[in-house]
């Protein structure tokens, strides 16, 4: 503060606030004039009362008669209904975010069924692309996006369960006040997933030994946090009070702390998910099938451990990582066999092996002796079986087993030799020191089935470092009748299939949805500070509204679920407001408040206050339903009108603010890369699960996003499906305004930009799509030009072309071909827009 | 009393719409009258009246005038990433040669960003006085060297993060965190460009890659899209710049008039819609676009003893050839300026290729090897752009930035041969446009460890660098989720020691 003591300067000059001042100003102006009364209390922080429907419209939905209020005041009249090839085009657009098909329109328009619109309603509520479109919305109130952003901006590869979580929300109409007690304490409340809320935002992973850093970086991950909640579910810019208390709302600095301690337990990070009960089952099942194979087997267990020397004084010096050799009185073999029982760790290592008879090594593939395994580590080209006795030695000409801890290697002569020496070793480059083979054991025989020991590990001191030994036993078949060793070896492998199948399914889902740990002090950090840390602060709720005060050690989790019941208690003034604002926003492009992130002082107030209210205490009295409260708008006449403009209106609200008309507006990225996909018949519905990708990744240290050139089938899902990459954009409709998820969206720029232009006129991507939907039109329409221009006007504008339209369509179609009159659909205005 | 006050909201709503919006009856037509008369509507905290661009969303990149008298019509700005090293380049500290191999008196404890320190370090590179001015720097940078003459240095910046990627974001936009506007992005909002044919504000990424934060630095933030850095080089035009070869020139021409006539058609259903408007306009501008980068962006047109002048004419070993592709950059920073386009961010060393201290300014490790490839590529090229600016009189009107997003420790790390982060204290400079000549401003301690004498905040970097366009950095701003934001947050004071 730099200057004296005027009203301006009370104010003072946190972000710079043109809105609070000039709403101050007013607020003084207006006192002024009625004589100096205090200013009243702010409406959002006053409990939802419902008010009464204006009375003059009784018989019209409420919303229409709350509408017509206002309008009626401002002695503006309202439009008449839109067509319905209109409404069903705004309906899908609006609710599901693609456009619908040619014979969707056909059947509405045609139904004759004095029900028609309620029935579309209806229909279009229970389709499941409605999650798909409303998620997105929500995706930007909360920053998601599944890379940390900051310089390396590494994938988050299991965040997009979170996203999925959030479609299936708003498809199954899960009770909105669930919706937002599970995104803060999900883990308690049997929906894990639902934390992804939390951990959503950008986080800076490169950390140093600077605890100055290190103190800043924490600081800022949880106000991204406590900074989300507040704009997210409470319409709060909580993270004004920082540094000070809030300018304009009544938050002091110690508050916003109290708040920070509900959540400072949460750490950014993945975390095992409980497995489903589907998964829970096929393991049990899979675990009784091992018992049952390993019952079968148990005759067979290997009694020898080859468990070291217990005397070490007296036994050959440990085993080496570099060469090994056993020496034996000499034996008559064909075949010799290195079986190892345990690791230094991971899958054991043999660069070579090596059997020699006097002075000529056996072993070699050269001497036409062939090498078997029990199995080799897959996708190294320098670990491969026939590696083992190539005469080359080092990790670069090396067998690697596939199976940690132990493994075989058998190797035959072409004929019986009288071998006296083993050598072999893991690395004999001496580089690699690990994945030596600890235990193990050699023999060799004249015939299958008939071995003989001749030397191993028990004969060693023991290995100076740990020792991997496999958990599950080694079976041995020497000795055993081929019919029955035949089965036992079948029994062998279906027990490691179903070994590793178990494997499969109890390895944990894992979601990016952070981790949880007890939370030290919390303390107020002198002008946001965190080197300044001032007083304790226990974890608190605002005291805005029925405030919660928790022990300073309280447990984390109850934090957190206080923190959930607090924020989506039915009295919460703000809570219910905030969502049906939101939910206004996306059917007319303009919430009821037009700072959809900001309810307090420094936000804008309701175009219509009461029905705002309104509309909150229905929410929560029809059990926080968000299809009721859609249901409800789409069956308003407001919602229902034509977006035609009318002067009259215009000159008394240019930006239909008062609803005299359903305001059109342009679509958002997603919607229009989707709309582009369902026009040519190449939008793939699949839902849910990873994300494709728009961009090639290099994966250094920090990871580069390449945005692909070539587009195929993978990336037709719809874009809520794309990888969400912070700081990158597609390429192509990352220019429509587009948010990377680095700092929470509640409304979008819609800006018009000569790249879109560029984007869409020049991509290959439209071009692809332009020829694809070519195709399509020449495939399903007749076979006249004209048939061809009217099924292109149906697909991409459900309507009909006008008599201009068909004539210059079809003589440009013509001269150009229809690939060419699909790019400029595509480009065209009117496939962007909502009518 | 209900005022449902304007704000800028997502479409670019003109002035007309704006006050459109106040006689909705939402406020009463009295009321906002009152305001305006008294000079109130849109008062900000600052006491001063928030500059609003009036933007044409048919034609968002028109010249506007700014509110202020500008010294300044465009900036060029370049960025060094990676954090250069003022101890090696321009900032001169006697006291580190003498207590060269000593540890730094107070700081023998100190951990920075890779940890701990070893001993006072000088520079591997000698200082000698230059020019007239007798102005001290280094023999990595002989050319820039030169021109001391022509540049205004402050030696006293300070930063507030000792990381890459919050110290690029704080360079480039203000912020530590990622999603801010970046300063061309406010830049182009306020003031459009002078050349409808070419993007406001271009990016041009270094010959080896991007920066470490990437397009964060060339980001709209929330800003409308509209605004955003356009990057290309001389390497890798703009994306979709064209179609791909198998459309035909006439019949890209012919389904360009077909769409237009399209959207005139949809746009007189909705008559008086700017955004429609807009759309169309649009396409002309990138028709425009699409002919005139090409132009600007081909090189060959420019003679021998300009591409001599920056290096771009010799090869053939990778300091050579990666000079002479960031030369050529240079020399498309020139024509861009020269065309008018309002901003240009020219990079200097990239992320992409090799990382830390291979392909930018990070010299933790090897200092003298890597500063020996990166001084050659950086000082005759940008040098070379300098004096082709002036022998123009382009620097008349351009303001010159030379940036970096922190400084470097005058110690060696301990056990390395180079320098930790140090956001402590660092060098900019500034050339051109309504700056000093031949001046120094701020300055370091005796080691060049922190900044201690008049401390420049990168806030007081931004607000001066608007001063010199004519615009009040407490004055532009841009309502983004519940508050009024600012390039310089609630900070900054213009540097006016350095204004000429």
């Amino acid at each position: 503060m730099k200057r004296g003591t005027s009203l301006l300067d009370v104010l003072t000059a946190c972000h710079v606030a043109r809105r609070v001042a000039a709403a101050a100003v007013v607020g003084l102006a207006a006192m002024t004039a009625l004589g100096g009364e205090a200013p009243a209390p702010h409406w959002a922080f006053q409990p939802v009362r419902r008010p009464d429907v204006p009375a003059a419209s009784a018989g019209i939905p409420p919303i229409d008669a709350f509408v017509r209020a206002r309008l009626d005041a401002a002695r503006i009249a309202p439009s008449p209904e839109a067509p319905r090839s209109v409404l069903i085009r705004r309906m899908y657009l609006v609710m599901l975010g693609v456009p619908p098909t040619p014979e969707e329109v056909a059947a509405f328009v045609g139904d004759a069924a004095p029900d028609a619109y309620e029935r579309l309603v209806e229909r279009v509520l229970e389709d499941r692309r409605l999650g798909e479109r409303w998620a997105r919305h929500w995706l930007d109130v909360v920053r998601f996006a599944e890379s940390n952003g900051f310089e390396t901006n590494r994938e988050r590869l299991t965040a997009w369960r979170y996203r999925d979580y959030v479609i299936a929300a708003f498809n199954q109409d899960k009770p909105f006040d669930e919706f937002v007690r599970e995104q803060v304490a999900g883990d308690v409340l049997n929906a894990p997933v639902a934390t992804g809320f939390l951990v959503g935002g950008p986080v800076d992973i490169v950390k140093s030994p600077d605890p100055a850093l290190t103190a800043q970086q924490r600081a800022d991950e949880l106000d991204d946090m406590v900074a989300t909640t507040g704009t997210a579910f409470l319409g709060l810019t909580l993270g004004c009070a920082r540094c000070h208390a809030h300018k304009f709302d009544p938050i002091t600095q110690s508050e916003y702390h109290g708040m920070a301690a509900l959540l400072s337990g949460v750490q950014h990070g993945e975390r095992d998910l409980p497995p489903t009960p589907d998964r829970a089952a096929h393991l049990a099942a899979t675990d009784a099938r091992i018992r049952g194979l390993e019952a079968t087997l148990a005759r067979y267990v290997a009694k020898e451990t080859e468990a070291p020397a217990a005397s070490p004084a007296n036994a050959r010096p440990p085993v080496d990582f570099a060469r090994n050799e056993e020496t034996f009185a000499p034996v008559a073999a064909r075949y010799v066999r290195f079986t190892i029982l345990a690791s230094s760790g991971g899958e054991p290592c043999l660069d070579e092996l090596e059997a020699w008879a006097g002075e000529r090594n056996v072993a070699l593939a050269s001497n036409g002796s062939r090498a078997t395994a029990s199995g080799t580590l897959a996708g190294h080209a320098i670990h491969q079986l026939a590696h083992v006795n190539d005469g080359k030695t080092g990790n670069e000409h090396s067998w690697i087993s596939n199976e940690p801890g132990r493994g075989w290697i058998q190797v035959e002569f072409p004929r019986t030799e009288t071998i006296q020496r083993i050598v072999w070793g893991r690395d004999r480059g001496g580089a690699f020191k690990d994945r030596l083979a600890t235990r193990y054991k050699i023999e060799v025989a004249t015939e299958t089935n008939r071995w003989q020991r001749v030397a191993g590990s028990a004969e060693r001191a023991p290995f100076p470092g740990a020792s991997h030994v496999p958990t599950t036993p080694t079976y041995e078949l020497a000795g055993v009748p081929e019919a029955e060793a035949g089965e036992a070896r079948r029994a062998i492998e279906d027990l490691g299939l179903a070994r590793k199948e178990r494997a499969r399914i109890a390895a944990a889902d894992k979601a990016y949805t952070g981790t949880f740990t007890q939370p030290g002090e919390t303390r107020r950090f002198h002008r946001g500070d965190p080197l300044q840390p001032r007083e304790s602060v226990a974890p608190a709720t605002l005291s805005l509204f029925q405030p919660l005060a928790l022990d300073p050690k309280a447990p984390e989790q109850e934090r957190r679920m206080a923190l959930a019941r607090w924020l989506a208690s039915a009295t919460n003034p703000l809570t219910a407001r905030v969502i049906v604002n939101r939910v206004w926003q996306h059917h007319f492009g303009t919430g009821l408040v037009d700072t959809p992130n900001d309810l307090g002082r420094n936000g804008a107030r309701p175009t219509h206050p009461e029905l705002l209210d309104w509309l909150a205490s229905e929410l929560v009295a029809e059990g926080w339903s968000l299809k009721k409260l859609h249901r409800r708008i789409l069956l308003s006449a407001t919602w229902r009108q034509s977006s035609a403009p009318q002067p009259a209106a215009q000159r008394i609200d240019a930006a239909s603010r008062l609803l005299w008309r359903f305001p059109p507006r342009r679509l958002e990225a997603e919607a229009i890369r989707d709309g582009v996909l369902a026009i040519s018949g190449n939008l793939d519905p699949t839902p849910g699960g990873p994300g494709f990708y728009l961009h090639d990744v290099d994966r250094e240290n920090v990871y580069h996003y390449h945005p692909k050139e070539r587009f195929g089938p993978a990336e037709s899902r719809r874009m809520v499906y794309a990888f969400k990459v912070r700081m990158e954009q597609d390429a192509i409709f990352g220019s429509f305004d587009c948010p990377d998820g680095s700092l929470v969206t509640p409304r979008r720029s819609m800006s018009t930009t000569p790249l879109q232009a560029l984007n869409l006129f020049n991509s290959r991507f439209i071009l692809d799509q332009a020829g694809l939907f070519a195709a399509r039109i020449e495939r399903e329409a007749g076979p006249g030009p004209s048939d061809r221009v009217r099924r292109a006007w149906a697909l991409a504008y459900q309507r009909p072309p006008t008599e201009p339209e068909l004539r210059d369509g079809e003589a440009f179609a013509s001269a150009h071909g229809t690939a060419a009159l699909c790019r400029a659909i595509l480009n065209s205005s009117e496939i962007l827009f909502i009518p | 009393m209900n005022p449902n006050l304007p704000r800028l909201p997502g479409n670019l709503l003109d002035r007309r719409r704006f006050l459109g919006d106040i006689g909705t009856g939402l406020s009463s037509i009295a009321l906002a009258h009152i305001l305006g008369r008294q000079g109130l509507l849109g008062a900000n905290v600052s006491g001063k009246e928030p500059f609003r661009p009036d933007i044409d969303p048919g034609r968002p990149y028109a010249p506007r005038t700014p509110p202020l008298a500008a010294k300044a019509r465009n900036v060029l700005v370049i960025f060094c990433s990676g954090a250069c090293s003022h101890l090696d380049t321009f900032d001169y500290k006697p006291e580190l040669v003498r207590r060269h191999g000593q540890p730094m008196p107070g700081q023998e404890k100190l951990v920075t960003f890779q940890g701990e320190q070893g001993a006072l370090a000088r520079s591997p590179w000698e200082f000698k006085p230059r020019g007239q001015s007798g102005k001290m720097v280094s023999d990595l940078v002989p050319h820039l060297a030169a021109l001391a003459d022509d540049l205004c240095f402050i030696h006293s910046m300070q930063g507030k993060t000792n990381t890459h990627g919050p110290g690029e974001n704080f360079m480039s936009t203000g912020q530590t965190l990622d999603g801010f506007p970046s300063l061309g992005a406010w830049v182009a909002y306020a003031l459009g460009s002078e050349d409808q044919s070419l993007p406001a504000y271009v990016a041009i990424p270094d010959p080896r890659g991007k920066p470490q934060n990437s397009v964060n630095n060339w980001a709209p933030g929330f800003l409308p899209a509209a605004f955003q850095g356009t990057d290309f080089n001389a390497r890798n035009p703009i994306r979709n710049l064209a179609p791909p070869g198998s459309v035909a020139g006439d019949r890209d021409a012919a389904t360009r008039a077909f769409l237009q006539r399209l959207n005139e058609g949809h746009a007189a259903r909705f008559p008086g819609d700017g955004d429609l408007a807009a759309r169309i306009a649009s396409y002309q501008l990138a028709a425009r676009m699409q002919l005139a980068v090409p132009g600007v962006a081909d090189l060959s047109s420019e003679p021998a003893h300009i591409l001599r002048l920056y290096g771009a004419d010799e090869g053939g070993s990778h300091i050579l050839d990666t000079r002479a592709a960031y030369a050529r950059n240079c020399i498309l920073a020139r024509r861009l300026v020269e065309k008018g386009v309002r901003f240009v961010q020219l990079f200097n060393g990239a992320y992409q290729t090799g990382g830390e201290g291979v392909s930018n300014w990070d010299g933790h490790k090897d200092l003298l090897n890597q500063y020996s490839v990166h001084g050659p590529v950086l000082d005759k090229p940008t040098a070379g752009l300098l004096i082709d600016l002036k022998q123009r009189g382009l620097l008349d009107e351009t303001l010159v930035v030379w940036c970096t997003e922190f400084g470097r420790m005058p110690t060696f790390q301990k056990g390395s041969k180079g320098r930790d982060h140090n956001p402590a204290g660092f060098t900019c400079w500034l050339a051109g446009a309504g700056v000093r000549k031949g001046f120094s401003h701020g300055a370091t301690d005796d080691f060049g460890y922190k900044a201690v004498q008049d401390v420049v905040s990168v806030h007081d970097f931004h607000a001066t660098i608007l001063h010199l366009l004519g615009l009040d950095h407490e004055r532009l701003t841009y309502y983004h989720n519940g508050l009024e934001r600012r390039l310089t947050d609630v900070h900054g004071e213009v540097v006016r020691p350095v204004l000429a």
